[in-house]
């Protein structure tokens, strides 16, 4: 069933799977009533079979059931003629369509229902889904919303194409596994990974070209060396019918020049090698890195942020390693086992065959004891990953630990893992140990095949002793490359999958792009309008809907709002870190989407609720966002910010070292230092989201009644849930459940007795509380 | 000397009342394909108050442990109503019912062997043999997509949020145990 899944096209609702329209004959329902069908893989009844919704103009009509043909029969049939196949309907159920309403899809754990609500306001089932439908039915329930409305679906040719851009891969056909990855595991071939990478390679294609020549030379040498010391010599210099009879000073001195004509090529090599090792890391670090700060932040929140850096790393040198390492070694083992084999076979064709024939059963032997080898390894690196993570919390949550004094427990569940992973280590070793010398055991025999054919054929006088000697020093350099042929196999799967990595970092569209004739507004009057604005980080939940507010220019607002009704979320819409998904935000009339990223950013600053702090000193985190404020501008901010007071007293003062592993400033003190880092950057608008949380009243007072004074053709946006941040607003709008059902002023929120006047209320009782009355 | 008089300490649950439901404060029916109750408590006021609820949403406190005890009932909404001790502490029908109803919400096809899987860029492909029948699905970042739970267990979560068990690693055929032991 999930080999050919057939999926929901929003552009053409009406194409029923041909399977259904027996059952509609005989339902006596027309195929060309039928406006909207999905398929769904869960029945009404929670029974895993085929599943299919359909709407006519009055019903909706949900069918399941299930192929009755074997699996082979029916692979052999499908594609052909799929009316063959015979489909066994298992639950039929029909509703009207005018009854329901409230199209909803429900998520569960790991599926979801497909609900709506009756004349009565109860609710209805009309079908379940796994989660794979989900967003097939998301659009479904729109557009079952649309037919009840207006009587039509309506679909959006724009929408429509991009969803289908979205969903499938453009060069097959078929659909992506994962919409956020658009990676075609059938298009993507290995060629063409390696052929982009090649590409990027390709600008020190003359440092490689040294490299590969030098390799040769080595390589050459490598042949004929074994010629001169050992054929040579025997059979010419030491055999009295030689022709260089007695000139063994002769042969000393090439055997000597040949040796330091290597070191020196060798040597040569390696510096060019680090050279360019360096060099490329570097580069391909930098190319994935500037990739990566492009992106948009939705990149970010979709994978684990942690590993993507130390992914690039790993991956920068796995690409190094196989271009200017294996690539290169591979071909020159290559070209020189070939030309051992040529002359091998010149010299004498009968031995040459007998020494090759263990050849292709070392090689095998090799591929199984790393396959072994691999699991192995595997294995130790899983738990030895373990181990450092119970490690690495047990250290960061040693308070906790010790005030409950688990110490005991700790140390025994750090034993176990170290156990669990030492007898992975000697597993390892114990089958490396045992194993290898096996393999090497199979050197031997056809070393032992070739010294006594070859002895046999000395005596006999059919070869000479000096042939035989190259002969054993030539199978040396047949199977010793071996192993780093297997390991080739090996690592050449791991660096097509770094590459594809690279390639899809490289490839990644951000979503939010800078529109490509921006508008300049050097300085903002400081408006701001949100109209209809819809936003979800998933498909699924709406986060904000339909928010609508305008801020005049100077003018304070202050957003309330329990923890998660989306408040951080507006903030992070204005300074477009995310795009609408619809409506509009305005800056100056202006649609944020249609102005300048740089002016945009310039114009509206924002202290979030998570400072992050650089490592570096005080001066340098305050001086981010502008770097070339002067000290005086620095201190000023500071001062607003209510960050000098407490830096002054700080030995280092300004250059103190902070971030990881430096100072470690309290909670508050950071929130100082980054909304001095906003202020330096003078915006028109200032978003103060949750800045002053983490300070007692009484600081939060004093820099607010410094930003109230600096406020002064200012727009300012406060977001707080302590009521008492926002006394200075001019006008307060309350967020709930990404809604705002109440704006206005903090006399009219009062006055109106609602979500506000609740807050407020209970603010307030909690000062009475303790002795404190306004 | 001054008499040292021993004070009890407040236990929690003197401070907070968790609102079990059982079959003395709560009646449960089919209504449409759903499951509603009517239950008797005490309102915000602290009165008793009988209300009926035509649909009740079930969640899991404890779902690897307990699958049917420590069961939230919350309303449309998602407020909790209270909390069930156990489901079969209930009339056998509600038990039957809230049973089902819980199967439903925590579907999770189990994984009795792994006929296939590939790893390719990044990607993991697999073709399983699960109670309700041959499933095919792909995961993102294998490693991180399964989920152990108490040594054994293993929960897959596959690309599009579905989610498949293993019960107990050790238990699964020899062939299967080593496609999957890259991963563990």
């Amino acid at each position: 069933m999930t080999d050919k899944q057939w999926y929901f096209d929003p552009g053409n609702p009406s194409s029923v799977p041909p399977q259904l329209l027996p059952v509609l004959d005989e339902k006596g329902i027309p195929q060309d009533h039928i406006k909207l069908c999905f398929a769904s893989d869960l029945n009404r009844d929670m029974i895993r079979c085929e599943n299919y919704v359909l709407c006519t103009d009055s019903d909706i009509i949900v069918i399941s059931g299930s192929m009755t043909l074997t699996k082979k029969v029916q692979s052999r049939l499908s594609t052909k003629n799929p009316l063959q196949r015979q489909f066994e309907v298992l639950t039929y159920d029909c509703f009207d369509l005018a009854d329901l309403s409230g199209f909803r899809i429900e998520e569960q754990i790991a599926s979801a229902r497909f609900t709506a609500k009756d004349k009565d306001g109860h609710h209805v089932l009309i079908s379940n889904l796994s989660n794979t439908y989900k967003a097939d039915f998301n659009t479904a329930s729109r557009y079952l919303g649309q037919l009840k409305e207006n009587g039509e679906i309506k679909v959006d040719d724009e929408k429509r194409e991009n969803w289908h851009d979205r969903a499938f891969c453009p060069k097959c056909g078929s659909k992506y596994i994962d919409e956020e990855r658009k990676l075609c595991p059938k298009c993507m071939d290995k060629n063409k990974v390696i052929r982009r990478t090649g590409e990027f390679i390709l600008k020190y294609k003359v440092s490689i070209v040294i490299m590969i020549a030098m390799l040769i030379m080595t390589g050459a040498l490598g042949v004929i060396s074994p010629y001169i010391s050992s054929g040579f010599y025997y059979d010419e210099v030491l055999n009295e019918n030689g022709q260089f009879f007695g000139a063994i000073k002769m042969v000393l001195g090439i055997i000597i020049g040949m040796r330091i004509f290597s070191l020196i090529i060798n040597m040569f090599h390696n510096i060019v090698t680090s050279k360019i090792a360096a060099r490329l890391v570097y580069d391909l670090k930098k190319v994935i890195f500037s990739s990566i700060e492009r992106l948009s932040l939705s990149f970010f929140t979709n994978r684990q942020t942690g590993g993507l850096m130390t992914q690039v790393t790993r991956d920068a040198n796995t690409i190094y390693w196989f271009f200017c390492d294996g690539v290169p070694y591979f071909l020159v083992n290559i070209v020189q086992i070939i030309a051992i084999i040529t002359i091998m076979l010149f010299m004498n064709p009968l031995l040459t065959l007998l020494s090759l024939v263990t050849a292709p059963i070392v090689f095998i032997a090799i591929r199984l004891l790393f396959d072994h080898m691999g699991k192995y390894h595997a294995k130790r690196w899983t738990r030895s990953r373990q181990m450092n993570s119970i490690l690495s919390d047990v250290l960061t949550g040693m308070r906790v630990v010790k005030a409950f004094s688990k110490e005991k427990d700790e140390i025994t569940r750090f034993g176990k893992s170290s156990e669990a992973m030492a007898e992975a280590e000697k597993n390892a070793s114990v089958f490396s140990t045992a194993a290898f010398p096996s393999v090497n055991l199979l050197f031997y025999i056809s070393n032992l095949i070739v010294l006594g054919f070859g002895g046999w054929a000395v005596i006999q006088g059919k070869m000479t002793y000096g042939t035989l000697l190259v002969f054993t020093s030539y199978m040396n350099m047949i199977y010793s490359p071996m192993y780093s042929f297997v390991n080739m196999v090996y690592e050449c799967t791991d660096s097509l999958n770094a590459m594809s990595r690279l390639i899809e970092i490289m490839d990644a569209k951000p979503d939010v792009v800078e529109a490509e004739n921006p508008v300049h507004i050097a300085e903002c009057s400081g408006k701001v309008e949100f109209k209809n604005v819809d936003f979800s980080y998933d498909k699924n939940r709406k986060v904000i809907d339909n928010v609508s507010f305008t801020v005049e220019p100077g003018e304070a607002l202050g957003i309330v709002g329990h923890t998660g009704a989306g408040k951080s979320t507006l903030a992070n819409l204005l300074i477009r870190l995310y795009e609408v998904d619809s409506g509009e935000i305005r800056i100056d009339d202006v649609n944020v989407k249609d102005l300048a990223m740089d002016d945009l950013r310039r114009n509206v600053a924002i202290v979030s609720q998570e400072t992050y702090l650089f490592v570096g000193t005080i001066l340098d985190n305050i001086r981010y966002a502008k770097p070339d404020a002067t000290e005086e501008e620095v201190i000023e901010a500071a001062k607003i910010a209510g960050a000098h007071d407490f830096i002054i007293k700080l030995p280092d003062a300004y250059s103190t070292m902070i971030g990881f592993g430096y100072k470690d400033l309290s909670g508050g003190e950071r929130q100082r230092v980054s909304i001095a880092r906003a202020l330096l950057r003078n915006p028109k608008i200032l978003i103060l989201d949750e800045a002053t949380a983490a300070m007692d009243t009484e600081t939060e007072r004093k820099i607010q009644e410094a930003l109230e004074k600096l406020s002064k053709g200012r727009t300012t946006i406060t977001i707080a849930h302590r009521l008492s941040t926002l006394r200075d607003a001019d006008k307060l709008i309350v967020i709930e459940n990404g809604k705002v059902p109440e704006a206005g002023t903090h006399l009219e929120l009062i006055n109106k007795k609602g979500i506000y006047y609740n807050l407020y209320r209970l603010q307030l009782e909690a000062m009475k509380n303790i002795g404190i009355e306004e | 000397m001054a008499e040292q008089k021993k004070i009890e300490k407040t236990a929690l649950r003197d401070v907070v009342a968790v609102l079990y439901i059982t079959k003395d404060n709560a009646e449960f029916v089919k209504d449409n394909d759903f499951v509603a109750m009517t239950l008797t408590a005490p309102n915000d006021e602290g009165t008793m108050e009988t209300k009926t609820y035509d649909r009740i949403f079930l969640h899991r406190a404890f779902p690897f442990d307990y699958p049917y005890a420590y069961i939230s009932v919350l309303d449309a909404d998602s407020k909790e109503l209270g909390l069930i001790a156990n489901v079969d502490d209930l009339d056998k029908e509600a038990a039957e019912m809230l049973r089902q109803e819980l199967d439903r919400k925590y579907y999770t096809p189990v994984i009795k062997q792994i006929l296939s899987l590939k790893d390719k860029f990044g990607f993991s492909y697999w073709k399983v043999m699960t109670d309700e029948g041959e499933l095919s699905f792909t995961l993102r970042d294998t490693f991180q997509s399964l989920m152990k739970v108490g040594g054994t267990r293993i929960f897959v979560n596959d690309i599009d949020g579905n989610r498949y068990e293993i019960p107990n690693i050790e238990e699964l055929d020899r062939k299967s145990f080593r496609k999957i032991e890259l991963f563990l």
